[in-house]
């Protein structure tokens, strides 16, 4: 297999702390990559060294089959990328701003207003980046990271400080690119809903290891939620369950389904109904990215 | 790739109030001598064998503080450029190298530096003939006073831009910044080897090229080690 992105044995240390260790990294063309781990899990400083800002300590990158170390410049022209918290300057427009990374690509003029048209931030192309908000100057940091074209986007926590609304965008803006211009993407979070919304192969990491790498099927089923049902006289009612053949558990207070696929979540409402209990809730309770890493550390799924 | 990222610098040092100064440095250098000579000037032309000399004097008594004070604010300011929300890491992930990042960094400054040398020479010069300093016209000593001064200060350009762009904290740059201007000021108590003397073009072989020669040496030698130890590191 051909990967974008692969890394061998990739290690960072800072001191005596090992930020990243012994990371393999493998993107195929054409996936959104969801790098997930908790904060300080080491997702920004494997991609600062992805971008070859930072030396790795020990290992490799290779980035289009090309070794990052020998030939980074060729390596970066197509690569578009959002480290952190955007970058901008603020004393100038975000016109300005895009014209001050475009002179250094050399793509054409145009292409600033095409990215700008993308983040839908055309309207204000003459205003300074000053007084932008927080969602704005993020919109600006993918349209910056967008400008030369990339065949590699790198987004490292894109939707950080952006209200719901924003969210959304972004992601359906990230979701297009594979398909409209071919593009692979690697997206980093610490939320596993929102890898789960957008990715299609998913790293987990945690303190600097990769412990999971596959693709988004296999990660769900490490995800899978629970569902939880509200009843009246909750024993009983659980009991009724289990007489009927459903698998299903008790806390005292509530009635946690086994089983959560929908055939089986509706079969044991109707019994429920029948029985005479009467249901208050039917939620899914979500699992935590620390229950998911228990659990995938827990079954030794060590990549 | 040079040319590109020097008009980038100079895009991204718009509104920030670094024309304004290498403008203003050398002006306030001269507006000095207007007001000293403006209250007083019977009594130096009395004073001075030469006139254009002593007047030229004069102003060079002032135009090395200007100097090392301009490079410091200069430094800083455009090291903050990237700093303020860590552009460095955006720059530095485009396709380009660090050594041009940072040659262009210095280009820069170094151009502001010479704009303000020859107005410098232009102030001095045509407030040198206002004052009607008399025919003979001392041309090289004129250019020699207001050039070797730039050339001497490249070492401490070469060191503030060095360590305003690695620091971490700024307040290291800026402390110093303040004690190489408080060095500058105290110049003639100096040690010869003390690169902040040197742009007083002071030397105990009263000979001002050697300072001149020295700056140009060091400052490439001081420059050569910073742009190395820039691309060494990780960026911020
Ligand atoms: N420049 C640095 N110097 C020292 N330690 C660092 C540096 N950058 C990151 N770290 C440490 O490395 C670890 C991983 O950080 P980071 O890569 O930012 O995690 P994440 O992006 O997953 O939140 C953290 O413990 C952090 O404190
Ligand atoms: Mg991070």
């Amino acid at each position: 297999m051909e990967y974008i992105v692969e890394t061998k044995n990739l290690t960072k240390r800072f001191g005596k702390e090992q930020a990243v260790s012994g990371l393999e990294m493998k993107i195929p063309k054409g996936e959104i990559y969801g790098f997930l781990g908790p904060n300080g899990a080491g997702k920004t400083t494997t991609i600062r060294m992805l971008l070859g800002l930072m030396r790795p300590t020990s290992g490799s990158v290779h980035i289009f089959q090309k070794d990052l170390r020998k030939e980074r410049i060729r390596i970066l022209n197509k690569v578009g990328s959002l480290v952190e918290n955007p970058s901008y300057y603020p004393h100038l427009t975000a016109g300005e701003n895009l014209e001050a990374l475009r002179k250094i690509i050399g793509v054409p003029k145009t292409r600033i207003k095409e990215v700008l048209k993308i983040v839908r931030l055309e309207d204000v192309a003459n205003k300074k980046v000053k007084g932008f908000s927080m969602g704005m100057k993020q919109r600006l940091g993918i349209a910056a990271s967008l400008l030369n074209n990339p065949e590699l986007l790198i987004l490292d926590e894109p939707t950080n400080g952006l209200d719901p609304s924003g969210i959304i965008e972004i992601r359906q803006l990230i979701q297009r690119l594979p398909h409209d211009y071919g593009m692979t993407v690697i997206i980093s979070s610490h939320l596993l809903s929102e890898i789960d919304q957008m990715a299609t192969t998913v790293g987990v990491v945690s303190k600097g290891k990769m412990i999971f790498q596959d693709s988004i099927e296999e990660m769900r089923k490490f995800a899978k939620q629970k569902v939880v049902l509200k009843v009246s006289d909750s024993e009983s009612a659980w009991r009724a369950l289990l007489a009927r053949g459903m698998r299903a558990d008790w806390d005292e207070k509530n009635i946690t389904l086994l089983n959560q696929s929908d055939e089986n979540v509706a079969t044991a409402v109707k019994y429920l109904v029948k029985d005479g209990f009467s249901i208050y809730r039917v939620e899914e309770e979500k699992k935590s990215l620390e229950d998911v890493f228990l659990q995938m550390t827990k079954e030794e799924r060590l990549v | 790739m040079m040319m590109r990222l020097l008009r980038v610098d100079f895009l991204k040092i718009k509104r920030k109030g670094l024309w304004l100064l290498t403008v203003l440095g050398p002006f306030g250098v001269v507006a000095l001598q207007m007001v000293n000579y403006g209250v007083r000037k019977d009594y130096l032309l009395q004073q001075s064998e030469n006139d254009w000399l002593y007047y030229i004097e004069y102003i060079s008594n002032f135009t090395h503080l200007a100097i090392v004070l301009g490079i410091v604010i200069l430094t800083s300011f455009i090291a903050s450029i990237e700093n303020e929300t860590n552009a460095w890491k955006q720059l530095i992930a485009l396709p380009v190298s660090k050594l041009s990042v940072y040659l262009s960094k210095f280009t820069v400054i170094t151009i502001l530096l010479f704009i303000s040398s020859v107005l410098l020479l232009l102030f001095s010069y045509s407030y040198g003939l206002y004052l009607d300093l008399g025919e003979e016209i001392p041309y090289i000593t004129l250019l020699k006073y207001s050039f070797f001064p730039f050339l001497a200060a490249l070492p401490v350009l070469a060191l503030q831009l060095w360590i305003a762009t690695v620091s971490h904290n700024q307040a290291i740059p800026v402390t110093v910044g303040v004690i190489g201007v408080i060095l500058a000021y105290s110049a003639f108590t100096l040690p010869d080897w003390m690169i902040w003397k040197w742009p007083s073009l002071i030397n105990g072989w009263d000979k001002p090229y050697i300072n001149a020669l020295l700056g140009l040496s060091v400052g490439i030698l001081l420059y050569v080690i910073g742009m190395f130890d820039f691309k060494r590191r990780d960026v911020k």
